[in-house]
Formats: structure tokens, sequence, C-alpha cells
């Protein structure tokens, strides 16, 4: 009898590193959101505040990336076909990178205390380099290359570049006197960070998993490329006017050409969509759609703070930072959560027994009910956020909050359920 | 001993029993199967999968082999996974796509 053939579980790295970051991520998300809920009257005006900051970190590094990285470390050898290069690597970057968090969290909430910036900075930009170099290392030894590789090898260039913003600013805290515009950095480091990092890895893996998940057929890629061109080339463009040329009709353009690339990206998704053979939406996509619909209603505000400065609307660049954080992508993660933990639950757990016993379907290892309220109550929860930071109404803001807290409650209990499964 | 004769509609039977665990379709009706060829105890078999890369990729050939030799412990089960012709919706049976709303 032939030898079985177990190609996925040979790329496949241990599962137990992949949940390690999952499960922090998933920790990061509920803390966010409990510390926004009972702090929601500190969170209005200019956005450089220091609890402000401290909360957008959890988010940014403790949620998002975080969950990026597992994803990142279970797809890239999955999608190309290719072993991790190192998974040890990948565990020492695991509690390098988490005590990095905790520490610039820590330090940008007590602003005043003791311990410098530079130090948590400098373990997170230790930590990035070896998820760079891990992934890269692997990504060599690729032979048959895809458009989801292309736009991975990106993403890794600018969480360096972000990486690299994060620890010049941070050393510009700690010593002032290096004369860096820090607003204009901060605004390159957010920038570099959403739309090169986190934006160019969903795209990526997009196009892999949704026609995956939709079982999608017959579409080309056109759109795609172009998104990819057209971003990358406004990112480099708004690296290069921050240090060699004014701003002004440069930053008018690159930041057209990013808008562009962006809603050719979302006419990609639309087309992968329309194509779909799978015609019912199940919880995963749902959260996908109420993600890109949010993309782009992000990416018009975005887009007209090119033309608008909006003085009378105070709150508007945190409107904008939630809507991207909150309602773009986080919504994006914790639908794909859905996706992708049950099936790697299972494929550990199950995939051995089939055909020897009975084995649960994947939507059978959640609560799709819960995941239904969990969904509901995100969507209200932003949209009374959004409408609360306009009207400058506290009150409301407390009840936004709530419900998003609730709701990520509710999701980690529906994760908590894929795991004990 | 005389061991009884392996038919292709009783391995297409065994089969059906592999079902891909996100769609909830068994293989066959998703037309994943493109051939079976049964010489004595020999069975090949010829399949792909929706997309390359799915992470299925690899644990789906492992359930077909294995099911086959459980339920006929005297074969050898030769899968061969292959991307050409490239698998299109309209391979699945008319059950699956109306279970997919097609």
């Amino acid at each position: 009898m032939n030898q079985p053939n177990s190609i996925a579980s040979a790329y496949s790295p241990p599962f137990k590193i992949v949940a390690k970051y999952f499960i922090a991520a998933i920790v990061s998300f509920v803390i966010m959101s409990f510390i926004l809920m009972i702090n929601y009257n500190d969170i209005n005006g200019h956005h450089f505040q220091p609890k402000i900051l401290s909360i957008t970190h959890i988010a940014t590094l403790g949620f998002i990336t975080m969950i990026i990285f597992g994803a990142m470390f279970q797809l890239v050898p999955v999608v190309l076909e290719v072993k991790l290069f190192s998974t040890i690597l990948a565990e020492i970057q695991f509690w390098i990178y988490t005590i990095g968090v905790i520490g610039l969290v820590y330090k940008f909430w007590y602003f005043g205390s003791e311990l410098s910036f530079t130090l948590p900075a400098i373990l997170l930009n230790v930590a990035m380099f070896i998820f760079a170099f891990n992934i890269i290392a692997s990504m060599i030894k690729v032979k048959n290359w895809n458009i989801t590789g292309t736009f991975l090898a990106a993403a890794i260039f600018w969480l360096i570049v972000t990486a690299i913003a994060g620890i010049l600013l941070a050393v510009n805290l700690d010593h002032p006197y290096i004369k860096i515009n820090h607003l204009q950095y901060l605004k390159l480091h957010a920038n570099v960070a959403f739309i090169g990092w986190v934006t160019m890895v969903i795209m990526g893996v997009s196009f892999k998993l949704i026609p995956m998940f939709t079982l999608s057929h017959g579409y080309d890629l056109t759109f795609a490329k172009w998104a990819f061109a057209l971003i990358n080339f406004g990112l480099f463009g708004i690296n290069w006017i921050m240090h060699y040329a004014d701003t002004g009709i440069y930053n008018l353009i690159f930041g057209i050409t990013i808008t562009i690339g962006l809603i050719l990206y979302l006419i990609q998704i639309y087309i992968i969509f329309k194509k779909r053979v799978r015609r019912k939406f199940d919880i995963g996509l749902k959260f996908s759609a109420v993600s890109f619909s949010m993309l782009g209603l992000s990416t018009l505000l975005g887009f007209s703070f090119l033309f608008f400065e909006y003085e009378n609307i105070t709150n508007l660049t945190l409107v904008y930072g939630f809507m991207v954080i909150v309602a773009y992508i986080s919504t994006l993660i914790v639908g794909q959560m859905y996706k992708i933990v049950p099936f790697l639950v299972w494929y550990h757990k199950y995939s051995s027994k089939v055909g020897i016993e009975k084995v649960p379907m994947l939507k059978d290892m959640f609560s799709e009910k819960l995941a239904e309220l969990n969904l509901y109550l995100m969507c209200v929860g932003i949209i009374i956020s959004v409408l609360s930071f306009l009207s400058e109404i506290n009150l409301f803001l407390l009840i936004g909050f709530a419900l998003l807290f609730i709701s990520s409650v509710i999701f980690s209990f529906n994760m908590i359920k894929v795991f004990r499964s | 001993m005389e061991t009884k004769e392996i038919t292709k509609d009783q391995i297409i039977d065994i089969l059906r029993t592999v079902i891909d665990p996100e769609i909830g379709i068994n293989i066959v009706d998703l037309g994943l199967v493109y051939d079976v060829s049964i010489k004595d105890q020999l069975i090949d078999i010829t399949m792909t999968l929706t997309t390359p890369g799915c992470p299925m990729h690899g644990s789906i050939t492992d359930w077909v082999r294995r099911i086959i030799t459980m339920t006929i412990p005297d074969s050898t089960v030769n899968v061969n996974l292959v991307w050409e012709p490239k698998w299109t919706p309209d391979k699945m049976s008319n059950e699956a796509k109306q279970q997919l709303g097609m």
C-alpha cells in the first residue's frame, strides 16, 4: 500500500504555535474592548493622548498584528506549499513581541513613568525582524509562486517600515531634541501600518480564502494587480514626500493613487463574490461583507481628508481610526476567525478520525446563534459609537462601547467552545 | 480463497462517505472524483480539489485511502491528485448545486 501523502500536515506548522498567537490576540481584543468601555469619557478630542494611544496599540499590536502573525504562520506554508523556516523562531518571537506590546501599552498609559519608550520599541522591532526573516526564509523555497505570496511579501516590507517609523517615534518621545516632525511621522507610521501592512495582508489572504469559502470560479485578477501596483506606488510616494519633498500636491497625487487602488480592490472582491457558487452567506462571510463595506466608507472618509480639514468636527480623526480599526479590520478578523479556528482545531483533532468515527462539521463547533448575536451587537455598537463621536454625546459612547465589549465576550466564548470541541 | 470482485459503484458509494467538513457535501457530489479504475485489488482514484493550495490538500486524499482500505481491507489504493482538468462548479451533481443554492 502507498504511504499516505500528507501534504497539508507536512507543510502546516505545529498547531500549538498558531493557537498561542490566536489566543493572545483574542485576549487582547477583550481587554481592549473592556478598557475602551470603562474609559469612554476620555475617548474624545485630539488623537494624540496617552490613553487613546495606549488603547490603539492594544488593538493594532495585541490584537490585529498578533492574529496576523498566527495566521501567516499557518497560511504561508499551506498556500505557498512550503515549510515554515523555523517554529523555534516563531516561539521566541512570540515572547519578545508579547513583552514588547505590554511594555509599550503600559508606557503609553502611564506616559510620565520611568520606563522608556525606546526599550519596548526595540523589543517590538526585534520581534518583527525575526518574523520577517522567518517568513522570507520560508518564501525563498517556494516553487509555485502565486498572487497571495506577492501581496504578503509586500506586506512584510511595509511591516518593517512601520516598525522603523515606530522606533523613531519612540526615540523621539524619549529624546525630543531629535526634532523630527512627530505628528507627520505618526501619520506615516499609521498609514503604512494600516494600508501597507494590515490591508496588504488582508488583500493577499482574501484572494485565497474568499474564493475558497464561497467556491468562486471563473474570474480574473486584473483589478487585484492594479490595486497592488497603485497602493504600493502611493505608499512609496508618501514615504518619499516625508523625507524629500513638500507635501501639498504630492500628498494629493499619492493619496488619490492609494484611494483608487483600494477601490479597485473592493471591485475585485465584488467580482469574486458575484462569481460565487455557494450562494448563502455563512457567518464568516456576513462579517466579511460588513468589513468590506466599512473599508469602502473608511476609504471615502480618508480620501475626503485630502480636500477638507473639518475644523468644526473635532472627533473626526477618532472616527476615522475607529472605522479602520474596529469597523473594517476587527469585523473581518472576527469573521475569518469563525472560519479559520474551527478548521484548524478540526484538522488537529478530527482529521485522523475521518472514516473511523463520526466527526463534526465545522459549523457545529461553535454556536451559530451566538455568532449571529456577535455580529449584530458589533454592528449596532459600531453605529452607535460613530454617531456619538460625531454628536459628542458621551453617554451614547458608553452604550456603543458596552455593546462592543459584550460582542467581544461572545466572540471569545465561541472561540473557547471551538478550542474545547 | 476467492475474493469478491470490487465494483466501481461500490467504490463510488464508499467515496460518498467522505464529506468536506467546510461545505458539508461529499466529494462525489462535489464532482471532485474524476475517475475510478480497478484492476484486481488495485484501486486507482483520480481526483481534484476545488482550488490548488486548499488547506484540505493532502487530508482528503488520506481520508479516501483510509476509508477504502478500511472497507475493503485487501485492497491497495492509489490516489492521484490532479489539477487538469480544473474543477468547475458545473461538475457538481444537481443535489450539490441545490444544496448550495445555485
